[in-house]
């Protein structure tokens, strides 16, 4: 049975080929399929391999999925929501449920297969549509066109026009009023679907003309044009969509704390404020100690120089939303322990781009790579008086 | 409503036109130590906060999810935040919700706003509005609002000698609260003759831009003698939203308001709200809210605004002994503002503004563009 084009053949018959070896590490089992009047199926998953056999005998699975063709193949494509149909019933696993679970991970989606013209249906087609496309207001009295098209798929089409009329026939007439010379059918199938302009056809040498040019390029308006039989029929209606830059400007005030850490960077120093109570130093400073709920007010100065805690690879680079400036990538964000911090009172920032591929994190007693930093000449209170953190050697 | 929830304390700062050198995250904390110093209350978990709700707005503060800036300084590290990004009546009736369901007995409620922070305050409230039909038409809470206010002052027959005259009484009445703007006396001649901003609003009409933060400590009447010996009680509390766009409402019906209103006073028990109440505090964005709102509330006869305030209403019903919004309060938080007052009068702790006797009284606020949203509270001791 077929459900959305689908058949419940067409999903265990693509399973090898969507089988992730990754996603069934360390599953060895066997789990069957009970599909309703199609039949039964038995997965065998052991040391990343697997085999798809078609059987009634199911007894020595661990998990059995009992449900329709109709609901097996909905969840597969996505058009019937798989935790309803287990909570409605339609779906159940007998056996080991949580086992079966792991055939989640074991298979990319199944993607239905468009079902697709070749360039030989689409000749087939384009001629076979040419004569209710032909247009008498805008064709001549009488002319022969010939359509030579190459290659496998191709062929050789006469259009005559007498009189208003046009008649088709296979074959080649010798003498024409132009023909067409195309090398290969599936060119001439993108000319007629829009996809290549025949121009460019006719420079690359991939087409000629013979004849009477000017009659050539007026063939799209003697032959309607050709309507893809894949494309959808009615136009959907045209959403507008607005693309707005919203703006509006900011004045964002540092404060005594903030405004104190941004200032030192001025210096080449780097401040922290240790919280009285539990002794962890905050970069940047701030007011208060979230965990302990008091006061900072002990100013300790840090680094410059520390270990690299994380470091991750950023590979795009959105813009600065407050200054428009966007960075080189790859580029790689870090966590610094900076000498004098402890534990998590790590710091933020770049490291220099040539030198992320040497940087290791540290963890637990291990250092991470030393790194120092890139001081800017011109420094303003931001955080980009320090450009950047390269390997201190 | 059958329980009661207990405001036990208050903090805030003073109205301030331009707080340049202070993050938000030092207002907030000027506020929060403030009401530990009142209350002692900690953050246990078996008997401290567990919940706290802050009230603030993303595009105000230009960065999303604007209370993760405000975490710390709240003391809200390791436990429940939720942010109400509405006006903050809004946020002080969820957290009687929070603590009427039960889902809570302690909840410290903390809003913030800085006015001074954005170039334009009419941009950030354009954003208010659908980006396709009413933002490319120009509308903000300004121009909107003038929208009603002419449609009003001709029906209830107020005029701008009445509204010279609530400006000026408003600033007369801030002089007496020491968290009030510090705002120029003014003479009702300069109120006429300040620059029209969307006729009939004027400059000295609207609220000025200020930056305020405050704090509050509600708590259950369970719980309520571990914090304070003078509680104020919440015993009414309603909401109701108006119609989005413009075009759906009559501007001049009042109908949000009085619908919240009525279910306020219902839950409160209060059935003549003149004479049961004996304070008000009202969300004057806008000089001709205020009588406005006093039909609303039914204070003044509907279409009445005029006379009424011709006849004295505001003082012989005490109106904005604060002062009210309209001489400084941020967004968001008139409402809050307007609470923090009748916390103050219905504790005796008033000073040279305060109302004798007072044993309830109500706040309101409003949000959105002309009244849209509105929200009651009625407080009693």
């Amino acid at each position: 049975m077929e459900y959305w084009g689908v058949k419940v053949e067409d999903i265990f018959d693509t399973m090898n080929d969507r089988f992730r070896p990754e996603g069934a590490k360390g599953v060895t089992a066997k789990f069957g399929y009970d599909i309703t009047g199609d039949g039964k199926w038995k997965i065998i998953v052991s040391e990343g391999l697997l085999e798809v056999i078609k059987t009634d005998d199911l007894s020595d699975c661990a998990a059995v999925m009992v449900c329709d063709g109709e609901t097996f193949v909905g969840i597969n494509i996505g058009k019937v929501d798989a935790a309803n149909a287990f909570t409605s019933g339609k779906v159940k696993i007998e056996g080991d449920f949580g086992q079966f679970g792991k055939t989640a991970k074991m298979f990319k989606k199944y993607v239905p297969k468009k079902a697709a013209m070749s360039t030989r249906d689409y000749i087939l087609d384009m001629f076979g549509t040419l004569v209710s496309r032909f247009q008498p207001q805008n064709a001549p009295q009488e002319a022969v066109i010939v359509y030579d098209i190459g290659g496998a798929d191709g062929g050789v089409w006469t259009a005559y026009i007498k009189d208003g009329k046009c008649e088709l026939k296979e074959e080649r007439a010798e003498k024409f009023t132009v023909k067409l010379e195309v090398q290969e059918a599936k060119d001439w199938v993108d000319v007629m679907l829009g996809k290549v302009d025949a121009f460019s056809l006719l420079s690359a040498g991939k087409a000629a003309i013979v004849g009477e040019t000017q009659l050539a390029l007026k063939l799209g308006e003697i032959f309607g044009k050709y309507q893809d039989p894949m494309a959808s029929g009615t136009p959907e209606q045209e959403l507008i969509v607005l693309k707005k830059i919203i703006s509006v400007d900011q004045k964002f005030s540092t404060g005594p704390v903030m405004g104190k850490f941004l200032n030192a960077l001025k210096e080449k120093k780097i401040l922290g404020n240790k919280c009285p109570k539990c002794g962890r130093i905050q970069l940047p400073a701030r007011e208060v100690c979230a965990e302990c709920r008091v006061r900072v007010d002990e100013w300790v100065e840090v680094g410059p120089k520390g270990q690299v805690r994380y470091m991750e690879y950023v590979y795009y680079a959105s813009p600065d939303p407050l200054t428009g400036e966007t960075r080189e990538t790859p580029y790689g964000m870090a966590n610094i322990l900076l000498d004098g911090c402890q534990g998590n009172d790590t710091f933020a920032h770049l490291i220099r781009r040539d030198q992320i591929d040497r940087i290791k994190g540290g963890k637990d007693d291990v250092s991470g790579t030393r790194v120092r930093p890139v001081w800017n000449e011109h420094r303003t209170g931001s955080i980009f008086d320090i450009k950047y953190f390269e390997i201190d050697e | 409503m059958q329980k009661r929830v207990a405001i036990c304390a208050v903090a805030q700062i003073k109205n301030d036109p331009n707080l340049w050198y202070a993050r938000f995250q030092n207002m907030l904390l000027e506020c929060f130590e403030g009401i530990m110093q009142q209350t002692k209350v900690s953050f246990d978990m078996e008997k401290g906060i567990r919940t706290v709700i802050t009230c603030s707005d993303d595009v105000w503060d230009a960065r999303t999810i604007s209370n993760n800036g405000m975490t710390d300084v709240v003391g809200a590290h390791f436990r429940g935040e939720e942010k109400m990004a509405q006006e903050s009546l809004n946020g002080l009736g969820y957290a009687i919700a929070s603590i009427l369901s039960g889902h809570d007995d302690v909840i410290l409620y903390m809003g913030h706003m800085k006015e001074s922070q954005t170039e334009s305050r009419n941009m950030c409230t354009n954003l208010a509005f659908d980006p396709f039909y009413c933002r490319p038409l120009g509308m903000d809470f300004v121009n909107v609002n003038a929208l009603q206010a002419r449609a009003y002052m001709e029906k209830s027959g107020v005029t701008e000698k009445h509204l010279a005259k609530i400006v000026v009484r408003s600033r007369q009445k801030a002089k007496g609260n020491p968290f009030a703007r510090e705002n120029e006396a003014i003479k009702e001649e300069d109120v006429m003759k300040s620059p029209l901003l969307a006729d009939p609003l004027r400059q000295l009409h609207y609220y000025p831009a200020t930056d305020w933060a405050f704090g509050m400590l509600l708590c259950s009447e369970e719980r309520v003698k571990e914090f304070t010996d003078k509680p104020v009680w919440i015993t009414g509390y309603a909401s109701c939203m108006d119609s989005y766009f413009l075009g759906d409402k009559d501007l001049t019906s009042n109908f949000s308001l009085k619908n919240a209103t009525e279910r306020a006073l219902k839950k409160a028990g209060i059935k003549d709200v003149k004479k049961d109440i004996q304070l008000f505090e009202l969300c004057d964005h806008a000089a001709y809210q205020l009588p406005m709102w006093a039909e609303g509330i039914g204070l003044a006869k509907e279409g009445n605004g005029g006379k009424w305030i011709d006849d004295g209403g505001m003082d012989e019903f005490n109106v904005n002994m604060s002062g009210g919004m309209l001489n400084g309060n941020p967004l968001l938080l008139g409402g809050a503002a307007r609470a923090i007052e009748c916390f103050y009068q219905l504790r005796g702790e008033a000073g040279k503004r305060q109302v004798k006797g007072a044993k309830r009284a109500l706040a309101q606020s409003t949000y959105g563009a002309a009244g849209q949203h509105q929200a009651v509270v009625i407080f009693e001791v």
